[in-house]
């Protein structure tokens, strides 16, 4: 897996560039001094204890959300959903 | 204590006005206004919900304290059944399915939404200019920009089209707007709000939270909004705060960050009124205490390195596969990247595209990670400052709002206009925009989850400056 994907493909954005606005700010934190590299320390710890997950429950959709759902599908054809092209002949 | 709330309620409650005049007032004065802070209306359920508490105040029921005021919702929020187009062409035609837990909660309250407003698409700005409903135009002087990404919510408070309306924060857009339009917005504590059903933009700042014209109403919402929610898992259990606990100021020491103010870049006029009002907080007898902070520089470039990271992949889903404005083209991969071309914003596509670098192997380590790094050194320098003063201040920004069409020449002059806001978004501290001492007011801000501290100050500050 040596190839290269370019922003424009990790993006999906045709022929998008790096900016360099961006770039200023990123050259930034490049220069950037950190006072000790080992200051991972968990300050903004916003994790859940295995003990408080909340239950793996299924949960219906009401009849009004299944219809805003279809509803905001792209396109539509004699009442099927459709989807983009996947297989190329 | 002023609050706008409890005295629309005693009008309300007296008959003194019916809810369906007051909400039929505001609806006009919404689709008359020509600061472009309307998405859309949400004209039929208001007015069927105005009579429904018309109904109940003339059976002689008690109504609740939020029962009937109207308020707005930034358009980046779930309310089922409305559009909901975060300001982007991508969304432009989409409903939301479901309803956000903040929102639900004040519709359970009683509250009556009106309007989804207007706002830098996906929160992408500091000007809600980056939208497809037009620029928002400041609510003081229609030429200037009303500054974001909440502008269309603060712009509605503060013309009074709205008593109340929900932002969003993420580096400063709550905040910015309540500066720049002369009202409150609160950025609460990360997590004392839950974000379901508010759009992901960077999820490790996204906040929700008020804008108001008084210190009270920002603590009644705050109340009705505030909780653990099971749909956010990052949200926590947190107590109600009383008007009491906020009446009498505790607060004896005060820092402010001295290269916040020492910076090249503030304006002048910023800078004096500031130190004027730190003079006469001093006066009072509270202690004041410089303290050293990171550069704005850094600041600014640890927010923006972290935000666009997590909004490329927040916004990765955005294809037009299951809903969206589809561009069809010849395969899948092209649909995709035809869709995403056309519908982003060019804001929009240079932080996705920002964000794909620093996550990209070869830039991970000396980018992202080193701004996660950074992130944390900026929060335990927080944490000690905060074993020192009961509260910081600062100036919202260190300049007066642009001029409309001058943020968009300069991408970079305006991620720097959010230098003195970005740094509490990453400590996650609750910070509140006080529309007093500089041109574009100034925040408070208290270690996490000490709202109260922040309310309590704020109404110190109203008469002592």
């Amino acid at each position: 897996m040596s190839k290269i994907m370019t922003v424009d493909i990790l993006s999906s954005i045709k022929g998008a560039q790096p900016s360099e606005s961006v770039n200023k700010l990123f050259d930034v934190i490049k220069n950037a001094n950190l006072t000790n590299n080992n200051s991972l320390n968990n300050v903004n710890n916003n994790c859940v204890s295995i003990n408080n997950l909340r239950e793996d429950v299924v949960i219906e959709s009401s009849a009004i959300e299944k219809q805003l759902i279809i509803e905001n599908f792209p396109n539509k054809k004699n009442g099927y959903l459709v989807v983009a092209k996947v297989i190329e002949g | 204590m002023d609050s706008q709330i409890k005295h629309i309620h005693q009008q309300l409650v007296s008959k003194e006005i019916t809810c369906t005049a007051l909400v039929q007032e505001r609806l006009d004065l919404l689709k008359e206004n020509t600061y472009n802070t309307v998405n859309s209306l949400l004209e039929i359920t208001a007015l069927e919900l105005a009579a429904k508490v018309d109904a109940k105040i003339q059976k002689g029921e008690k109504i609740g304290l939020l029962e009937g005021i109207p308020f707005g919702i930034k358009d980046v929020y779930m309310v089922q059944g409305t559009y909901t187009t975060a300001s982007s062409n991508l969304l432009k035609n989409y409903k939301s399915p479901y309803t956000a837990t903040a929102i639900q909660k004040l519709l359970d309250a009683g509250a009556i939404p009106l309007v989804k407003e207007n706002c830098d698409s996906f929160g992408h700005g500091s000007s809600s200019e980056n939208t497809i409903f037009g620029a928002v135009k400041n609510a003081i002087n229609p030429e200037l920009v009303a500054g974001g990404s909440s502008g269309g919510s603060a712009v509605n408070v503060a013309k009074d089209y709205t008593v109340f309306s929900i932002g969003g924060d993420t580096g400063g857009s709550i905040r910015q707007p309540a500066g720049y339009n002369n009202i409150y917005g609160l950025k609460p504590t990360y997590g004392k709000i839950s974000r379901f059903g508010l759009m992901a933009y960077a999820s490790s700042t996204d906040c929700v939270g008020p804008l108001a014209k008084t210190v009270e109403d920002i603590r009644i919402i705050l109340n009705v909004m505030s909780g653990k929610d099971s749909k956010d898992q990052t949200s926590y259990n947190s107590k109600s705060i009383s008007e009491k606990e906020i009446s009498t100021n505790t607060i004896k020491t005060v820092g402010y960050f001295k290269n916040f103010i020492e910076s090249k870049a503030i304006d002048p006029d910023v800078k004096a009124d500031f130190l004027a009002s730190i003079e006469k907080i001093k006066a009072t007898g509270i202690k004041i205490k410089e303290l050293d902070f990171f550069k704005s520089d850094i600041l600014v470039s640890t927010y923006y390195t972290l935000a666009m990271a997590e909004t490329a992949s927040n916004l990765s889903r955005l294809d037009g596969t299951n809903y969206g404005n589809r561009i069809e083209a010849e395969n899948l991969i092209e649909t995709y990247a035809v869709t995403r071309s056309e519908n982003f914003s060019e804001e929009s596509k240079r932080r996705i595209v920002g964000g794909n670098q620093v996550l990209s192997q070869g830039f991970s380590d000396e980018i992202y990670l080193k701004g996660l790094a950074l992130r944390d050194q900026i929060s335990e320098n927080f944490r000690k400052d905060f074993q020192e003063v009961d509260v910081i201040l600062s100036p919202v920004t260190p300049s007066s709002p642009p001029k409309i069409g001058e943020s968009l020449k300069d991408p970079h002059a305006m991620y720097l206009s959010d230098a003195y806001t970005v740094g509490f978004s990453l400590g996650q501290l609750p910070t509140l925009t006080v529309p007093q001492g500089t041109v574009t007011g100034l925040q408070i801000s208290a270690a996490k989850n000490n709202e109260e501290l922040v309310l309590k100050f704020a109404n110190f500050l109203k008469d002592t400056i």
